[in-house]
């Protein structure tokens, strides 16, 4: 016990020396960025139109009207990217999309340099608020789908709404919704014969399916609990949402927290029926001829995927031209080109809803902006009781 | 006394290694403090709300983590303890028996270490599901059993899949133990009439425990902190860890700051364990296996037995890596998985998959960046954890034990919490979206493989060797370069080994600290494992491996180098 340190006293010494300095580096600009934080998500959510739901078609007037104002905006907006120099994408997209996405935007305007950072949506909900509270100018748009929502609650994202909001499903008027994320109920068709599939989301939860289907974790921030958001929303009956998650808990199925994994397990063979699947891995699989397919006459339901601006970004006009051309029809081509759902209703590729499910499909739309902005609450609030009640 | 020793510490110059260690704790506590600072500060993230309690207060009341920490503590303690036993029994038919192959069986438990976790999970599962499962599939078609035997989403197929991937680390710290061992602690007992099998029962093993407590703490918190394992296996199983609470406070509240309060019950967790390992070697001469009088290792003649432990040692190899790696090849070349297509091999077999992942431009770009700094940070993280060994262990200085907490401790945190605490450190400094921040953050969060590492080594070395050093005058430098460093050799290489390929494919910490535009090898490789790609990640895990096994067995044999041996 004599052992009384010297050590402990200078690391201790030391080591407060350099977190002094850290959270003094921190300190500084949070305090104002405390400030801006503490007013921002209340003003947002005041300013906050929450997604729009737009007609599933869009008229050819609409489509002129779109490509006339994305040229304009592009000739706005290009000399001044063009003097900015340079773009910083963080995304959640595959690190291979994310240099055709870049590639051809830095081919279609010449003289802008596009760099990118991908992670999962917590670690860049992370960065990219950490980064904010230390009042670093260090990226400029945030591609993903539950990331942005979160940051804007928190203050970091500016308003943009896009000049081509007339030709999205799904349109938010404080950052550009992109791509679309579709899911979709999916069976493995060597395990269960399409007669007996179920008709609706609401079927599956009957007790004949017990043991042939894996759930998504209904009570992490993923497809199956923005499946019952988009549900909650559409269907405006308690009674009938409450019934349904206690069907489901009550076939007593094994759950995943990771969609993919479960997915290659309905592939494998391990369960029939996948609650949900993302349409654009389904359809690639059905490419390859992999025995999967899914159910046309259950409505897709449809999440954003956005490019929301930084609020301290360091090149804005860029960060607003790249949105821009996302939209546009070359955007638009580029994207469905790498496999990814394309967001206006306009554009026809293998996986738009029109082309996937046919023109008289009526989607899901996800666009509670509580459970946007804070999952964790709003599942606390309409999911938990029920699940794990 | 306190006085006399320091004044001790001075004179042999030992302040230096004090000075060096002094430094390593303060980078390796700087962002565990603030990320703990930062827990009685803030609400979720991107919100300042002054000093409060609260999520501390919801960690203490929160009923559920008790069955949580009751699964966390099962499926840590039998994934170190299988790890840990049978890394430990590999080291000594290794080092201490006269089995065949030696060149060969020296290596053959290594190899598993090159497999990513990941990728084992998917094996496993792939093996042992139970309804889709390889194996219960062939017990069906073969053996007429059609009631799944294995079950890769229960408690035992968790401690299997992850308690496989420990032996190598059992493995790396307890044959340097065994192959350094003073002959005559032995040959008292021979001569006094005890057989080979009551000698290592009674002698050879109970003077490995420290290595042994050092692997087994180890292996303990990276089971109790790791996550791939229990979100693949155990979520489905509805067998639910402690860990998914920090992962939720994450990834669905997006709080760091209650992240790191649950991350503090890991850190309990850790200080209990070090304790007893603490305890356990407070005596630490009674485990000196190398002494004054020289060491040589006697090799035991196991007559016809040692066919028995040839064939352990190629068993552990099999379900250790080749299985698992056979597996994945043919799921990287079937069109998909499952059951009947993986029979029908090698029918429908094709190449898509290779050439896919050959042609993500990031794949080799990547890998360069990530070889370079993980041989460097191999290298410092190895020396660094030596000098601190050699603090604790061999300086007369006070209050050293210390940096045996200090030196484990960022074990205790999630990477992505430990790299929140870096992220805040380096953000607005030049170092902030560098490699050097990459680097540092590697070394924090290697630290502890290479501190245990050469703190159980140490252990077994009699300080009469350094003793007799200081008594003629030497310097620290002396003692450290001339005595310490040669002897512990075959530790140094084991670890250099073990963070190097460690590090070339860490995902986790890394990524809050990479660049903008920088590309690192691992997260391009494991990105499609991220995304559920499973037969390109099946396709780059494959590649990736040929790469490592190649390299390592020409270094092994082209270049005699030792890993370990």
């Amino acid at each position: 016990m004599q052992r009384t340190s010297g050590i402990t006293m200078a690391v201790t010494l030391a080591a407060s020396c350099l977190i002094g300095t850290a959270l003094a580096a921190e300190k500084a600009p949070t305090k104002e960025a405390a400030k801006e934080a503490a007013k921002a998500p209340a003003a947002a959510v005041k300013k906050s139109g929450g997604q729009q739901v737009k007609s599933e078609t869009s008229s050819a007037p609409a489509t002129a009207k779109a490509a006339k104002a994305f040229a304009q905006v592009s000739a706005e907006l290009y000399p001044k990217a063009k003097q900015e120099g340079n773009l910083v994408v963080y995304s959640v997209w595959d690190v291979e999309h994310l240099r055709v996405i870049t590639e051809a935007f830095m081919k279609r305007y010449p003289g802008i340099k596009a760099t990118f950072w991908q992670g999962r949506n917590p670690e860049i909900v992370t960065r990219a608020l950490t980064e904010f509270q230390g009042g670093q100018a260090s990226f400029d748009i945030v591609l993903s789908d539950n990331a942005p929502a979160v940051i804007r609650a928190a203050g970091a994202i500016m308003d943009y709404n896009t000049v081509q909001r007339d030709v999205l499903y799904l349109h938010d008027p404080n950052m550009a919704t992109v791509s679309l994320q579709i899911q979709a109920l999916a069976y493995n068709t060597k395990k269960i014969k399409p007669a007996d599939l179920p008709k609706s989301w609401e079927e599956v939860a009957s007790p004949k399916y017990k043991g042939m289907i894996a759930l998504d974790d209904p009570m992490r921030a993923g497809p199956l609990s923005s499946m019952l958001s988009g549900l909650k929303t559409q269907w405006k009956d308690d009674a009938r949402f409450n019934n349904f998650i206690r069907n489901l808990k009550a076939l007593g199925v094994p759950v995943h927290k990771s969609t993919s994994a479960m997915f290659r397990l309905v592939i494998a063979g391990e369960y029939a029926i996948c609650m949900p699947a993302l349409l654009h891995d389904v359809m690639e699989e059905m490419h390859k001829g992999t025995p999967v397919g899914y159910v046309k006459t259950v409505p897709p339901v449809v999440f954003p995927r956005q490019a929301a601006i930084y609020a301290k970004a360091p090149n804005p006009n860029t960060a607003k031209l790249f949105a821009e051309w996302l939209i546009s029809d070359e955007g638009q081509k580029t994207t469905d080109s790498i496999g990814r759902e394309t967001s206006r209703n306009d554009f026809k590729s293998k996986t738009s809803i029109e082309s996937a499910y046919g023109k008289s499909m009526k989607p899901v739309p996800v666009t509670d902006q509580q459970f946007l902005e804070d999952p964790k609450t709003w599942l606390d609030k309409f999911v938990k009781p029920i699940w794990e009640g | 006394m306190t006085w006399k020793a320091n004044r001790l510490a001075l004179r042999q110059g030992s302040l230096f290694p004090l000075f060096a260690s002094t430094i390593a704790g303060v980078v390796i506590m700087t962002p565990i403090l603030v990320v703990m600072w930062r827990s009685f500060t803030s609400g979720k993230l991107g919100f300042t709300v002054g000093l409060h309690f609260d999520n501390y207060l919801r960690v203490f009341f929160d009923k559920d983590i008790w069955p949580m920490l009751s699964n966390s503590v099962i499926y840590a303690g039998g994934s170190a303890l299988l790890g840990t036993g049978v890394g430990g029994l590999l080291a000594w038919i290794v080092a201490r028996t006269n089995t065949p192959g030696k060149a060969l069986v020296e290596l053959m438990p290594l190899y598993p270490l090159l497999m990513p976790p990941i990728m084992k999970n998917i094996a496993w599962i792939l093996l042992l599901a139970p309804k889709s499962g390889i194996l219960n599939g062939m017990l069906d078609q073969f053996l007429g059993i059609s009631h799944p035997v294995f079950n890769a989403f229960t408690m035992w197929g968790m401690i299997w899949t992850f308690g496989i991937a420990c032996v190598p680390l059992g493995y790396l710290f307890l044959l340097p133990v065994f192959l350094s061992f003073d002959p005559s602690l032995e040959e008292s007992a021979y001569i006094a009439g005890s057989r080979p099998v009551h000698t290592m029962l009674h002698i050879t093993f109970p003077l490995a425990i420290p290595a042994f407590i050092s692997a087994f703490v180890l292996n303990f918190l990276r089971a109790l902190r790791s996550f791939e394992t229990p979100v693949l296996q155990g979520t489905p199983g509805n067998i639910k860890v402690f860990v998914s609470r920090v992962y939720d406070s994450m990834a669905l509240e997006f709080n760091t700051g209650l992240a790191t309060s649950y991350s503090v019950v890991l850190v309990i967790l850790s200080v209990i364990t070090l304790y007893f390992y603490v305890r356990a070697t407070r005596f630490s001469e009674r485990y000196a296996t190398i002494t004054g009088k020289g060491y040589r290792v006697r090799v035991i003649d196991i007559g016809p037995w040692k066919y028995l432990t040839f064939a352990a040692v190629c068993l552990y190899f099999l379900v250790g890596i080749a299985i698992p790696f056979v597996v994945l090849i043919v799921v990287s070349i079937i069109p998909y998985f499952d059951y009947e297509t993986f029979m029908t091999f090698p029918a429908h077999m094709g190449l898509n998959n290779y050439r896919t992942v050959l042609r993500h431009s990031s794949f080799i770009n990547g890998l360069r960046n990530s070889v370079l700094l993980s041989v460097v940070i191999a290298m410092v993280t190895v020396l660094a954890a030596i000098v601190m060994a050699f603090t604790i262990h061999r300086t007369r200085a006070v209050g050293t034990k210390i940096f045996e907490f200090i030196g484990t401790l960022p074990l205790a945190f999630p990477p992505l919490v430990l790299s929140v605490g870096l992220v805040i450190i380096f953000i607005g400094t030049p170092l902030y979206n560098s490699l050097w921040a990459l680097g540092l953050g590697l070394f924090v969060a290697y630290f502890p493989y290479a501190f245990r590492n050469a703190s159980g080594a140490m252990v077994n070395i009699h300080k009469e060797l350094d003793e007799a050093a200081w008594v003629h005058g030497a310097k620290w430098r002396h003692v450290f370069f001339k005595v310490t460093l040669p002897i512990l050799k075959p530790a140094v290489g084991g670890a250099l080994f073990y963070i190097f390929i460690e590090a070339i494919r860490n995902v986790d910490v890394a990524v809050l600290l990479t660049a903008p535009g920088l590309e690192y090898g691992p997260v391009t490789l494991f990105e499609y494992f991220r995304v559920g790609q499973w037969a390109e990640a099946a396709a780059g895990g494959v590649i990736y491996l040929i790469i490592l096994i190649v390299a390592v067995s020409v270094a092994k044999f082209a270049f005699k180098m030792k890993f370990s041996l």
